[in-house]
C-alpha cells in the first residue's frame, strides 16, 4: 500500500500530467502561430502545425556535426528529462505531485538548468554562431534572474506570515494568495510585481524584444544552429514545455482561483477540472505575454536588453517588493 | 615584456545566411559581440551577365538587361536605354519621357517598400513586415495594369517606351494614389515613431560624410550621411526638372541633422515614398499627347541603330538604391556594342557600410546590410579569380591560360593567337 501511494500513483500522475501538457503546450505553440499570423492579416498554418513539425522532425535523420562531442547528443535528452521532472513540481491548479520544504527553490533551479543545458549543448556543436548564442543566452539568464527571485521570495515570505506551515513551497499558493494579504500598498506592490514577472516570462520564453539567443536573422537561429532530426524535436518540445511550466508558476501566483469548488467536484474529476481551467488562464497569460508582446515588437540588442532588464525590471521587483514587505517591516 | 593577446574570432557571414537574401560573404573578426573588422567577398552570384551581353544587339541587350535584377529592372534598362539613345543621338518624345518617369517612380515605390519590409524582419519585427508588404501588392497591380507584368516590366525600348497609358490605366494610378494617401501616414507613423525600431536603428552602422564621399556612397545612403545628390536632380535627366525634383534629406523627414546612422537612410526612403507618389500626380497630370516612340517599328530601329550608334554613349539614372551608370560604346556598321559596362549602386555602398559596421555588434550587422538595400545580383557581374595563393589573374593571365587549354584540346590549330594583351574584342 504504501509502494502505491508513495510511487505508482505520482509515476502515473507524472507521465499522466507529460502526455497532457505536451499536447497542450504544442498545441498552444500552433493557436499562438495562428493568432500573430491573423494579426499580421495572413492566414497562418493550421493548428496542430506544431504537433506535424515534431512528429516530422522526429522521422527525419539527424546530423551530427563532427566537431562535436558527446554532450551535443546528452544535452536535448537531458534538458527534455529536466522539463519532464520540472512537472512534478509545478503547480497546474492542485497541488504539485512532489512537494516539500523549499520546492519554490528546486523549482526555479531546474528552470534555470533547462537553458543551461541548452548552452552546454550549443557549446558542444563547435559552431562559432551556436557559441555567440550561448553567450547571449548566459547574459540574459543572470540578468532576467535575480528580478524574479526576489519577487517570488518577498510573496513567499509575506504569505509566510499570514500563517502557512511550509513558507517556501509551492503548496503555499493554494493556501493563501497575493491578493489575500490585502492593504492597499500590497496591492499597488503586487500590480507592479505581476508587470515584472510578465516580463521575466517574455524572456523565459524568448519572444518579442528578448528573442536575441535564438535570432534566426542575426546568428541563424543561434543555440539551434546545428541541431536537426530528433535532437531538434526534443528542444523544440523543451521550449513549448517550457513555456508552459514558466506561465504555469505565473498564473499560481497571481490567478490561482481553481473551478472545482463552484460544481461541488470532488477526487479526480476535481482535479481534472481544475487542470483544464488551468491550462485555459496559461493561454490566456501566453496570449497576453506571447502573441501579443510578439506582434507588436521586435527584438533588441543584447546590451539594450541587459539595460532593460536590471535598471527597469530589477528596480520594479525591487520597489514592488518594497511595497509588499514595507508593513511587516514597520 | 608582455605582449597584448587579443581573443578575436572569425566567423563567415553567408554565403548561405538567413538573414542575406541573396549570395554573399562577409568576414566579420569578432571581439566577443563587437566587430572589430570586416571582409567583404563578392562573386558568388556570377552570372556572365556583361559577357552574354556582348554577343547580342542592342535590341536584345535591352531584355537582358531587365533581367540583371528583378526588382530594379526598369531602371537597368531605362539607363541603358539612355545610353545607346546619347551614342546614337535619338531624341525621345515628350510623352515617353513622361511616361518613363511614371513607370520608374512607380517601381521606387515598390522598391522601397520592399526594403523597409526587409529592415523590420531583420529586426524581428515581423508585423511591420506583412503590413509593409501588404501595401506593396497594391503597386505591384498597378505595375501589372499598366504593363502587364508585375517584374520585368518591358515599358522601355530605344527612343521611346513600348505601351501607352490609356484613360484605363490612367484610372488605375489614380486609385492607387488614393490607396497610398491613406497607407502611407500609417507606415511613416510606424518607422519613425516606434520605439523598437528607434532603439535598434539609432547609432547604428554610422556612416560619416567623409566616409560616404571616400567610398562614392550613392542613394539613400549617401543621401543619410548628408550627400546631397540624386542623379536624376543633379543630370536634370528627362523631364524631372520641370516636375521639381529635389533630392529628400533625412532632415525633410526627421527634422533632425542627418547622422548618417540606418534611421536616417529610413527616412530618406519614406520621404521618396510620398515624393514619388507626388511626381506621379504631376507626370499625370502635365502629361502631353503626342507618340511614344522615335522609331515605330523594331526592324526600322534595328536598322538605324546599326547605322547611328557611332562613338559612347553614358546612362545615368537614379535607381531605388542609387545612381546606376551604363556606358555603351559602339562602332558605326555593327549591330553589337563593343562595350558595355553597367555599374550598381550597391558596389560603393557594400564598401562604404562595411567601414560603417565597424565598432558596432554582430547584432547590427544584417540591419546594415539591409540599411542600403543591397542587390548582390546586380552587382556581381565581374569576378575577381584568385588561385590559393590569392595571386589576382589579371587578363594577359586569362588569355595564356585559355590559349593553353585550346592547344591541348586542339593540338592542330591553325596559325598564331592574336597576340597577348589586346582584349576580348570580338
Amino acid at each position: 500500500m504504501d509502494v502505491m501511494s508513495n510511487v505508482v500513483y505520482p509515476v502515473a500522475g507524472l507521465l499522466g500530467l507529460y502526455a497532457f501538457v505536451s499536447l497542450a503546450s504544442l498545441l498552444w505553440e500552433g493557436i499562438d502561430r495562428k493568432l500573430v499570423a491573423r494579426m499580421q492579416r495572413r492566414i497562418g498554418p493550421p493548428i496542430v502545425q506544431p504537433i506535424y513539425d515534431f512528429l516530422k522532425l522526429a522521422s527525419k535523420e539527424t546530423i551530427i556535426p563532427n566537431t562535436a562531442n558527446y554532450m551535443f547528443k546528452a544535452a536535448p535528452v537531458l534538458a527534455l528529462a529536466t522539463a519532464i521532472a520540472l512537472l512534478a513540481y509545478t503547480p497546474m491548479g492542485f497541488e504539485p505531485i512532489l512537494s516539500g520544504k523549499g520546492d519554490v527553490i528546486v523549482f526555479i533551479y531546474l528552470l534555470t538548468l533547462i537553458s543551461f543545458f541548452k548552452m552546454l549543448g550549443a557549446i558542444s556543436s563547435g559552431n562559432p554562431y551556436a557559441k555567440i548564442g550561448a553567450a547571449r543566452e548566459a547574459t540574459i539568464m543572470v540578468s532576467r534572474e535575480p528580478a524574479m527571485m526576489l519577487a517570488i521570495f518577498t510573496i513567499m515570505w509575506r504569505i509566510g506570515k499570514l500563517g502557512v506551515d511550509k513558507p517556501f513551497s509551492m503548496r503555499t499558493f493554494y493556501q493563501h494568495n497575493i491578493w489575500e494579504i490585502g492593504t492597499p500598498m500590497s496591492f499597488v506592490g503586487a500590480v507592479i510585481l505581476l508587470y515584472v514577472f510578465a516580463v521575466w516570462l517574455a524572456s523565459e520564453i524568448e519572444v518579442g524584444f528578448f528573442n536575441i539567443p535564438d535570432a534566426e536573422e542575426e546568428i541563424a537561429e543561434g543555440l539551434l544552429v546545428e541541431y536537426s532530426g530528433r535532437y531538434l524535436a526534443l528542444l523544440k518540445l523543451t521550449h513549448s514545455l517550457k513555456a508552459f511550466i514558466s506561465a504555469s508558476l505565473v498564473v499560481a501566483i497571481f490567478f490561482p482561483w481553481g473551478i472545482s469548488g463552484y460544481f461541488g467536484l470532488t477526487g479526480l474529476s476535481a482535479n481534472v477540472a481544475d487542470l483544464l481551467f488551468h491550462t485555459l488562464k496559461v493561454f490566456v497569460v501566453l496570449f497576453v505575454v506571447q502573441s501579443v508582446f510578439r506582434a507588436v515588437t521586435g527584438r533588441l540588442k543584447i546590451t539594450q536588453a541587459v539595460d532593460f532588464l536590471w535598471k527597469n525590471v530589477f528596480l520594479a521587483s525591487l520597489i514592488g517588493s518594497l511595497l509588499i514587505a514595507m508593513e511587516v517591516i514597520m | 615584456m608582455t605582449e597584448k593577446v587579443e581573443y578575436w574570432v572569425k566567423i563567415p557571414f553567408g554565403p548561405i545566411h538567413p538573414g542575406l537574401e541573396e549570395p554573399e560573404k562577409f568576414i566579420l573578426t569578432l571581439d566577443g559581440e563587437k566587430i572589430v573588422d570586416v571582409d567583404v567577398k563578392l562573386g558568388y552570384n556570377l552570372r556572365g551577365i556583361q559577357w552574354i551581353g556582348l554577343r547580342r544587339n542592342y535590341i536584345q541587350i535591352m531584355y537582358l538587361a531587365e533581367r540583371m535584377c528583378g526588382i530594379c529592372s526598369f531602371s537597368h534598362n531605362h539607363t541603358y536605354t539612355r545610353a545607346v539613345e546619347e551614342a546614337a543621338g535619338i531624341e525621345v518624345p515628350e510623352r515617353a519621357e513622361y511616361i518613363r518617369v511614371i513607370i520608374g517612380e512607380l517601381e521606387r515605390i515598390h522598391s522601397h517598400l520592399l526594403n523597409l519590409g526587409v529592415l523590420a524582419h531583420d529586426i524581428g519585427y515581423d508585423t511591420l513586415l506583412h503590413l509593409t508588404w501588404l501595401a506593396r501588392e497594391k503597386v505591384m497591380d498597378t505595375l501589372e495594369a499598366v504593363s502587364g507584368n508585375r517584374v520585368n516590366y518591358s515599358m522601355v525600348t530605344i527612343g521611346g517606351v513600348r505601351r501607352d497609358i490609356d484613360e484605363k490605366k490612367r484610372r488605375a494610378i489614380e486609385e492607387m494614389i488614393k490607396y497610398y494617401k491613406e497607407v502611407f501616414p500609417q507606415i511613416e507613423e510606424a518607422f519613425l515613431h516606434d520605439p523598437t525600431i528607434e532603439a535598434r536603428f539609432r547609432d547604428t552602422a554610422v556612416i560619416s560624410k567623409r566616409v560616404a564621399l571616400e567610398q562614392g556612397a550613392v542613394g539613400p545612403t549617401g543621401r543619410g550621411s548628408g550627400i546631397r545628390d540624386d542623379a536624376r536632380w543633379s543630370e536634370r535627366l528627362g523631364v524631372y526638372p520641370d516636375l521639381g525634383i529635389k533630392p529628400v534629406m533625412p532632415q525633410d523627414v526627421t527634422g533632425e541633422r542627418p547622422r548618417g546612422d540606418v534611421f536616417d537612410r529610413m527616412a530618406v526612403r519614406i520621404g521618396e515614398l510620398w515624393q514619388s507618389l507626388e511626381l506621379i500626380e504631376h507626370a499625370l497630370d502635365a502629361m502631353p499627347d503626342g507618340p511614344i516612340k522615335t522609331f515605330p517599328k523594331d526592324n526600322v530601329l534595328y536598322a538605324k541603330l546599326r547605322l547611328m550608334v557611332d562613338g559612347e554613349g553614358i546612362g545615368r539614372y537614379e535607381a531605388p538604391r542609387g545612381e546606376l551608370v551604363h556606358y555603351v560604346r559602339g562602332k558605326k556598321g555593327s549591330d553589337k556594342p563593343l562595350r558595355w559596362k553597367p555599374r550598381e549602386p550597391t558596389f560603393p555602398n557594400l564598401f562604404a557600410v562595411a567601414k560603417g559596421v565597424i565598432g558596432d555588434q554582430v547584432a547590427d550587422f544584417v540591419v546594415a546590410v539591409a540599411s542600403i538595400d543591397p542587390c548582390l545580383s546586380c552587382t556581381d557581374r565581374v569576378a575577381v579569380v584568385q588561385d590559393g595563393k590569392k595571386k589576382i589573374l589579371t587578363e594577359k593571365d586569362l588569355l595564356r591560360e585559355s590559349i593553353k587549354k585550346t592547344r591541348e584540346i586542339n593540338p592542330d590549330i591553325k596559325g598564331d593567337p592574336s597576340p597577348l594583351g589586346v582584349g576580348c574584342v570580338r
